[in-house]
């Protein structure tokens, strides 16, 4: 591994390359970079996400899981995933809200500091999606708390969250 | 056999599976001499109302003996003003989750079970209503009022445990961690965990009865959200229950792909949960790597059927895309990925400290695994010799060479290390079956269903079996969808696990199980 990472810097390749949902068009690539600008200037450089699952089927879940890895690396762009919803700026929300999450939902919510910034991630979370109907979830997350904005997809690639997170951003402004 | 049979009222024979009704007074002495005597396991239990059918519910149990490819269900009808029924949990452990849901969703009282508690729907879900009856219905402000959450129709209880020094520790229903909600009650002394009562289902979201309101061919995407992860043994096991009422046999190409994608899903989950058990011990290196390979077969997934995750592939009837058609992208990934793992694997191993960590920890006796039903990868690690590929072939794998891979230890260490050998007997089966060329179409014509027939549908999730039992109504719908997830067998096994542990090791036990909610709560 020391063998690589000093060849990495002799020949200065990124360690680990790109992957190829990376090859987007270059104004998508500079909505990514001016995330960066964004998240200083607005958040003082770090912007933290708490993360509920509320009935997800836990592929949302896994993508978020895959926005820390080393290849998506969402941390270098100041963000990052935390424990508590009293460190977070952002909530992200995933799943259609089963009833039996509605109030866990809910307490999170209030304890999260103001501004708490509501993203809701996948398409269960828009109106219930697969599960819209079913008497156990709530059709959708504005149903029980409210929405700053939506990322849809089933689920959302972490590249599209990454672009989304950057729509949320530049409503702030 | 003889003996059960000689008791039965009706027996029918639907490929591998018989169904055996019998009456009230046999039902728990069939059950038990299936399960004593020829040593069966007790896959699944559910109920059924099919009183606009014949007037009666039913209770089906399904048994399968090792060694045999054959499914003994023992059927009991409940006419509607006897709504209870022996329960054989004081005999079958297994039962004893299956049997309080039947009671949470059909209002059917097992009559002998020492815990009647709720256990799918929470406190405030009004009393005397149970959803899977088709007559139920239930009003706004009833729905309002369980999602508050404030007025509680049937509290809980919590088992207490007490003594000097025991103190309890609630965790959850929403984590630190990016992971799926469910509430831990740890009574612990000192750092010991003493005991561990966890309250799950805060996923529930109706899905059984969500299928009814569904046609046969749209259930598969629903069958493919149940559990994230195994998208794709949850559609598969669908379409197989929906195939097999239908009569319809799909061609050996569609079987090769089902075969081919099954695999490469335990591969991305099974480097997955080994990179994610570094994570319970802080060996970050090893997280990264496990997160790194995970990533690329996710790519590759994503190339071959445009969801990471393999969604839309499966349909009644076949698959919708060629796999074999980039067979090359498949064979030079599998060959990095192949190499990165072997890396991967030999830094965990020589880690002394992970393994340290790993040993001895989160350990599930073979005689408890046995007694409560589990299943999987978790009970193949406490040395039950069960993998569903093995025990009921079905697709290609009747002609496919491997081993089920158990180990005695039923240690964290044991869990990690089945995964790691299926990893590479996965890699092996991928590499066999791009060998050679599948003939027929990709998808098989459809005949017409059936009405109110039923049959199983199963496939080894990268956890374990998965079962559902489908049963068709007479306009082309889904009458009732039974699913039975290899989390929810495992659910009871973590208590057990880390007993005697510290609780700073519980999150290790945990990912060594690596539960999904979603399916568990259906
Ligand atoms: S949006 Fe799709 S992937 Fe996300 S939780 Fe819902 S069903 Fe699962």
């Amino acid at each position: 591994m020391f063998k690589e990472i000093l060849k990495n810097l002799i020949t200065r390749k990124p360690s680990i390359p790109f992957p190829e949902g990376f090859d987007i068009p270059p104004e998508e690539a500079v909505k990514i970079v001016s995330l960066r600008e964004k998240i200083d200037t607005i958040f003082g450089r770090s912007l933290r996400i708490r993360q509920v699952d509320a009935g997800s089927c836990n592929a949302c879940e896994w993508e978020c899981t895959a926005l820390t890895n080393p290849i998506y690396d969402i941390q270098r762009f100041g963000i990052d995933f935390v424990a508590s919803p009293r460190h977070a700026d952002v909530l992200l929300v995933t799943g259609p809200v089963s009833r039996q999450m509605e109030l866990a939902l809910k307490k999170t919510y209030l304890a999260t500091p103001e501004p708490r910034l509501v993203v809701a991630c996948g398409d269960c979370t828009i109106d219930g999606g697969i599960y819209k109907g079913s008497y156990a979830v709530t059709n959708g997350v504005a149903n029980v708390i409210p929405v700053d904005c939506y990322i849809p997809g089933c689920p959302p690639t972490p590249i599209q969250m990454v672009l989304g997170l950057h729509e949320l951003l530049k409503k702030l402004t | 056999m003889e003996r059960v049979l000689n008791k039965a009222i009706k027996i029918k024979e639907h490929l591998n599976e018989q169904y055996i009704e019998i009456k009230k007074d046999d039902f728990k002495d069939a059950c038990v001499y299936l399960y004593e005597e020829k040593h069966a396991i007790l896959r699944l239990m559910f109920a059924t109302d099919e009183r606009q059918i014949d007037g009666v519910f039913r209770i089906y149990a399904v048994f399968s003996i090792p060694g045999i490819d054959r499914f003994f269900i023992i059927v009991l009808p409940l006419k509607e003003d006897d709504t209870t029924f022996p329960s054989i949990t004081p005999d079958i452990p297994t039962a004893h989750w299956y049997e309080r849901e039947i009671k949470d969703m059909f209002g059917l009282t097992p009559k002998g079970h020492s815990d009647l508690r709720r256990l799918v729907l929470h406190d405030s879900f009004p009393t005397n209503s149970h959803p899977l009856r088709k007559d139920w219905n239930i009003t706004e402000s009833d729905l309002k009022e369980w999602g508050e959450g404030i007025k509680q129709k049937e509290p809980y209880k919590f088992m207490e445990v007490e003594g000097d020094g025991v103190y309890e520790i609630p965790v959850g229903p929403v984590h630190a961690g990016i992971i799926e909600p469910g509430h831990f009650r740890f009574s612990a002394v000192g750092e010991t965990i003493f005991f561990l009562e966890p309250r799950l289902f805060y996923t529930h979201k109706g899905t059984e009865k969500h299928f009814e309101s569904m046609r046969l061919f749209d259930g598969v995407r629903l069958a493919e959200r149940v559990s994230g992860t195994s998208s794709f043994s949850h559609s598969a096991a669908y379409c197989m229950a929906v195939e097999r009422i239908a009569g319809i046999e799909i061609t050996e190409k569609a079987k090769a792909i089902r075969t081919l994608l099954l695999e490469l899903e335990r591969l991305y989950n099974h480097i997955g949960d080994i990179g994610n058990m570094c994570a319970g011990t802080a060996l970050q290196v090893g997280y990264a790597n496990g997160a790194i390979i995970k990533e690329k077969l996710m790519q590759l997934n994503e190339r071959l059927t445009g969801s990471r995750y393999l969604r839309g592939v499966n349909v009644i009837g076949g698959v919708t895309k060629d796999v074999f058609l980039q067979s090359n992208d498949i064979l030079s990934t599998i060959d990095t990925v192949t190499r990165e793992y072997k890396e991967f694997m030999k830094l965990l191993l020589g880690s002394v400290s992970h393994i340290d960590r790993l040993e001895n920890t989160g350990m599930l006796s073979k005689e408890i695994a046995q007694k409560l039903g589990i299943t999987g990868v978790a009970a193949r690690a406490s040395g039950i010799n069960d993998d569903i590929r093995k025990a009921h072939p079905h697709l290609l794998y009747d002609m496919l060479e491997f081993e089920a891979h158990t180990m005695a230890r039923g240690d964290v260490l044991a869990r990690m290390m089945v995964r790691a050998e299926e990893t590479e007997c996965s890699i092996s089966i991928i590499n066999t079956l791009l060998e050679s060329n599948y003939a027929g179409a990709l998808a098989a014509g459809i005949n017409d269903i059936p009405a109110y027939s039923s049959s199983l549908g199963y496939a080894e999730t990268p956890r374990g079996p998965v079962f559902y039992w489908v049963m068709s109504d007479k306009d082309g719908k889904l009458f009732r969808v039974k699913l039975r997830s290899p989390s929810y067998c495992n659910g009871p096994a973590v208590p057990f696990a880390v007993h005697g542990n510290i609780v700073p090791d519980f999150p290790l036990c945990n990912k060594s199980f690596n539960l999904s909610y979603s399916g568990c709560d259906m």
